[in-house]
């Protein structure tokens, strides 16, 4: 067995460990010691590219209902609004980023990680079925950003 | 004593370290400056009435240019909320093409005569210019500016004493400036005087003063945390008093004067942006929400960044302003272990004016998209 799974984006392999689950809005979630901690895909990184800007709106601790609407990315091409994964506690945002996110971009599954909740981890998926999960969105995907550069 | 121009710059929320230059950049090439005082203050919308920050700025009586991370109308309502009005200085500095504004002006006028709260208010009788950091990533654009406003005021100070002449200033004015015969006369201040007025001066035989006085600066460092809570534009506001209706967590009130007000900002629940949605003028404003339209833009501008928010998990599309509301009303009342409403008091409203303009870029991309049929 693969230690990760592997998702083509045109000539692009994203490239997802197993040891941890995937939420939809293309974040990974690690539980340890009771808390979970969230950071961005390699399918999220390589849509927002040079990630140069992260803002959250609110100061951990904080209670977040799904999909809520918790801070902002900007990248030199792209910019997102960031949304709860889940519903839950949020407990930490990682400062280390705040002042230089350059993580995200070279460490996205280890000192590139974004915060971490207490949350129930039910609704998340496996690396095997993230996959699958882009398999569908990613004509949305491109046609999103395509409608976009076609300006 | 030389009148100076107060210049505040309110820092970005965080520690971004490319905004943080911006901020220093723009303070160092004040510096040398005469006549300008800058004042550093943490992020203006974070401040707490009583912080030290606000008590700062509501001591500085005169004409103000005020430099922060948001829109300009944002800057302008919360320092008016917090005592500090003025009229809106208009800065060249801006995203919006200034044809666009002018036809907006006229359209606003000609079509609704509704009144608006600000036409009864008392305005205090100065200049407040905000501009937005995130407009340009130059600090010489913006110290540019507040040179350029600097002279702007002059100007503006001398067209009043020259009486019912318009345009350039006579010799026999000029001198009557230079010395004035009453008490009344305007201080003269140096070199922003002599930009204002361009060669005129020179014309008239004066050269810049010997050591011009170079800029004071204050800091004011205090540690506030995050807040989120709505700003409230008077110059559109009709006092229809939708928002109080609307919104279950007590954030609105009325004044002596029965006007509408935040009335307990920190009871805003952070993220939720609902009683923005359900204004019929569009005149609350989140300075700190993404959608442009609620964050206090003049125009809903295209943005020129590709926005993958509908791929990071926004919302549903294909909803009303009002229904997003109420979902978004729901959730904080969840969230605070109460009963969620639905579309209580929403069923009955009339379509809102403003839904055309709460339609973010991403409603047009999607509209796009079905179009595209790829």
């Amino acid at each position: 067995m693969s230690d990760h799974q592997t998702f083509m984006m045109g000539e692009f392999a994203a490239e997802f460990p197993t040891d941890r689950q995937y939420a939809d809005n293309h974040m990974w979630a690690l539980s340890r010691d009771n808390v979970v901690r969230f950071g961005f895909t390699a399918y999220a990184v390589r849509l927002l590219q040079d990630v140069y800007f992260l803002d959250w709106l609110l100061d951990a601790p904080a209670r977040l209902s799904h999909r809520q609407e918790i801070g902002s990315i900007e990248s030199k091409k792209a910019e997102s609004a960031l949304y709860a994964p889940l519903a839950g506690e949020l407990t930490i945002f990682n400062a280390e980023l705040l002042a230089d996110p350059s993580a995200i971009n070279v460490d996205k599954y280890g000192s590139g990680w974004l915060f971490e909740m207490n949350a129930d981890l039910n609704g998340l998926m496996s690396a095997a079925g993230y996959v699958d999960h882009l398999e569908t969105v990613w004509e949305k995907t491109q046609r999103t950003i395509k409608g976009q550069l076609n300006e | 004593m030389s009148k100076r121009l107060a210049v505040i710059v309110s820092q970005g929320p965080g520690s971004n370290p490319v905004k943080r230059q911006l901020e220093e950049d723009i303070v160092t090439g004040l510096m040398f400056s005469p006549n300008v005082e800058v004042t550093v203050i943490p992020n203006l919308y974070d401040l707490r009435g009583d912080s030290t920050g606000m008590l700062a700025l509501q001591g500085i009586a005169g004409d103000m240019v005020v430099c922060s991370w948001m829109f300009e109308r944002a800057a302008h309502w919360i320092l008016d909320r917090n005592g500090m009005s003025g009229r809106v200085g208009t800065t060249l500095l801006t995203n919006d093409a200034p044809d666009d504004e002018d036809e907006d002006e006229e359209d606003e006028e000609a079509i609704d005569a509704k009144p608006r709260v600000n036409e009864r208010r008392e305005i205090a009788n100065r200049w407040i210019y905000c501009l937005d950091l995130r407009t340009c990533g130059s600090a010489q654009a913006f110290i540019d500016e507040v040179l350029r406003i600097q002279s702007e005021l002059n100007v503006r100070v001398v067209r009043l004493g020259a009486g019912p002449s318009v345009g350039r200033p006579t010799r026999e004015q000029l001198q009557r400036f230079e010395s004035p015969t009453n008490s009344t006369g305007l201080a003269r201040n140096g070199s922003g005087l002599a930009n204002a007025t361009g060669g005129i001066l020179a014309d008239a035989g004066e050269e810049s003063e010997a050591n011009p006085p170079a800029a004071s600066i204050n800091r004011i460092e205090e540690s506030s945390g995050r807040r989120w809570y709505p700003v409230i534009d008077y110059s559109r506001c009709t006092n229809c008093l939708e928002c109080i209706d609307f919104c279950l967590f007590g954030v609105y009130g009325i004044d002596r004067i029965d006007t509408i007000l935040v009335e307990q900002p920190d009871n805003c629940r952070k993220g939720c942006p609902a009683c923005s949605r359900v204004c019929p003028e569009n005149a609350i404003i989140f300075p700190q929400h993404k959608t442009p339209a609620i964050a206090g833009s003049a125009e809903v501008g295209a943005s020129l960044k590709i926005d993958l928010s509908q791929l990071f998990g926004a919302p549903a599309e294909g909803k009303s302003a009002e229904e997003i509301a109420a979902l978004e009303r729901d959730e904080q009342l969840v969230l605070a272990g109460r009963d969620a409403v639905g579309m209580q008091g929403l069923e009955k409203r009339r379509p809102a004016r403003s839904k055309a303009s709460d339609r973010d870029e991403l409603d047009d991309l999607v509209d796009r998209l079905d179009q595209l049929n790829i």
